[in-house]
Formats: structure tokens, C-alpha cells, sequence
């Protein structure tokens, strides 16, 4: 099962889909664009505490981590 | 007399477990905590107990190798170090809308580990005062 982790109010919404499943997989692609295009950054984790930013859906990523557009505070 | 009493007891010590592990259960579940949770998920090992031992950790800037410290919170929370580990600058950003803190230092983190110019770019400075510093360890 692969993840998709948004960050939100409520701490984060995830998203479980099966990768061998198509439909499912467009679904996620579907979300990924979307995300992406309201300035969410996606990233997947490479290793213990590394991280790479993601700019194209990665259907192989176990887990992907959305977070909203930063801002200055 | 005595083991209606006896009864009683051991019904109450169990009604006391079960309200203990519900509190816990709750307690676990929060957003705060979820948010904590997947923070010490995504930090390397040494962050992780660096976070677990004094509230902060740190990340080296992916373009300019610069060291900042985060600090557990969800705003003015990020420092830049200097060479000796003093905080030089502060920087201010956050992701937008309403995160919790594990959250927002997660996204702080990702952003100065993989993108670090653009990310101070739209950040707000601020100097660090040294009574302020002390306040946050």
C-alpha cells in the first residue's frame, strides 16, 4: 500500500492506495497534480531523515508528504 | 461484608484502568500529537534524539551547507547558527494555513534540507536576542 500524507488542520489526512491497481494509481496521480498545482510541495523520504522534493507523480514512492505554499511569518 | 467491599475495589481499580488507557488513547490522538508523530518519523536518527534531549534540532541548508536550529513551535522558531553554534539570525516562515507544530517544523525542515534559497526567500528575518534564546534553551 503506498501513502499519500497531506498536512492539515486536522494534522494530516493519508491517503492509502494499492500501486498495482490503475484506477487507483490515477486517482493519486490526480491528487498529486492537484496538490501540487494549489503550491502544495511533495516530498518523499530517500533515507533515514533524508529527504528529496518531488516535482512529477512518483508511482513507486511508498510515501509521498504533501505541506502547504510557505509564507513569510 | 468484606467481600462486597474486596469487589467493589477490584471494580473500581479496573473502571480507573480503562478510563487510564481511554485518556491515553486520547491523549495519543490528537492533531498536536499526530503531528509529533510524524515529525520524529521523517527526522534522521540524530535529530530525532537531538529533538527527544532539548527540544530542537538541526538541519544543514541544501544550497548554502549553513547550519539552522528548529526549535518546537510554529513561528519565529528557526535560527541560523554560526560557526560556534550561536544563533546569527533568526527566520521566520511557516507553511500556510493552520498546522501544528510537528507539522510546521517538519515543513520547515524539508524546506531548508531541499530547497533552502527559495524558502528564505519568502521568509521574514529577525535578530535573535540573546534573552530570547535563553527563554527557548
Amino acid at each position: 500500500m503506498a501513502t499519500h500524507i497531506v498536512m492539515d488542520h486536522s494534522g494530516d489526512t493519508r491517503h492509502h492506495f494499492d500501486a498495482k491497481d490503475f484506477e487507483a494509481l490515477a486517482k493519486a496521480e490526480a491528487r498529486f497534480k492537484e496538490l501540487t498545482g494549489r503550491g502544495f510541495t511533495a516530498a518523499v523520504r530517500t533515507g533515514p531523515g533524508e529527504v528529496t522534493r518531488i516535482r512529477s507523480f512518483d508511482p513507486a514512492a511508498e510515501e509521498t508528504l504533501f505541506f502547504p505554499r510557505l509564507v513569510g511569518g | 461484608m468484606s467481600l462486597f467491599r474486596r469487589a467493589a475495589t477490584t471494580e473500581r481499580s479496573r473502571f480507573d484502568c480503562l478510563r487510564a488507557l481511554y485518556r491515553k488513547f486520547r491523549a495519543e490522538n490528537t492533531r498536536e500529537a499526530r503531528g509529533l508523530r510524524l515529525l520524529r518519523d521523517w527526522l534522521s536518527p540524530a535529530q530525532r534524539a537531538q529533538f527527544e534531549a532539548k527540544g530542537y534540532f538541526d538541519v544543514i541548508g541544501s544550497d548554502s551547507g549553513r547550519k539552522y536550529r528548529i526549535y518546537e513551535g510554529t513561528m519565529t522558531n528557526v535560527y541560523e547558527l554560526d560557526e560556534i553554534g550561536r544563533p546569527r539570525m533568526g527566520w521566520c516562515f511557516v507553511p500556510s494555513g493552520y498546522l501544528v507544530a510537528g507539522d510546521v517544523m517538519l515543513a520547515q525542515k524539508i524546506a531548508l534540507e531541499t530547497a533552502e534559497s527559495a524558502s528564505l526567500a519568502v521568509a521574514n528575518r529577525f535578530l535573535p536576542k540573546a534573552a530570547q534564546f535563553r527563554v527557548l534553551r
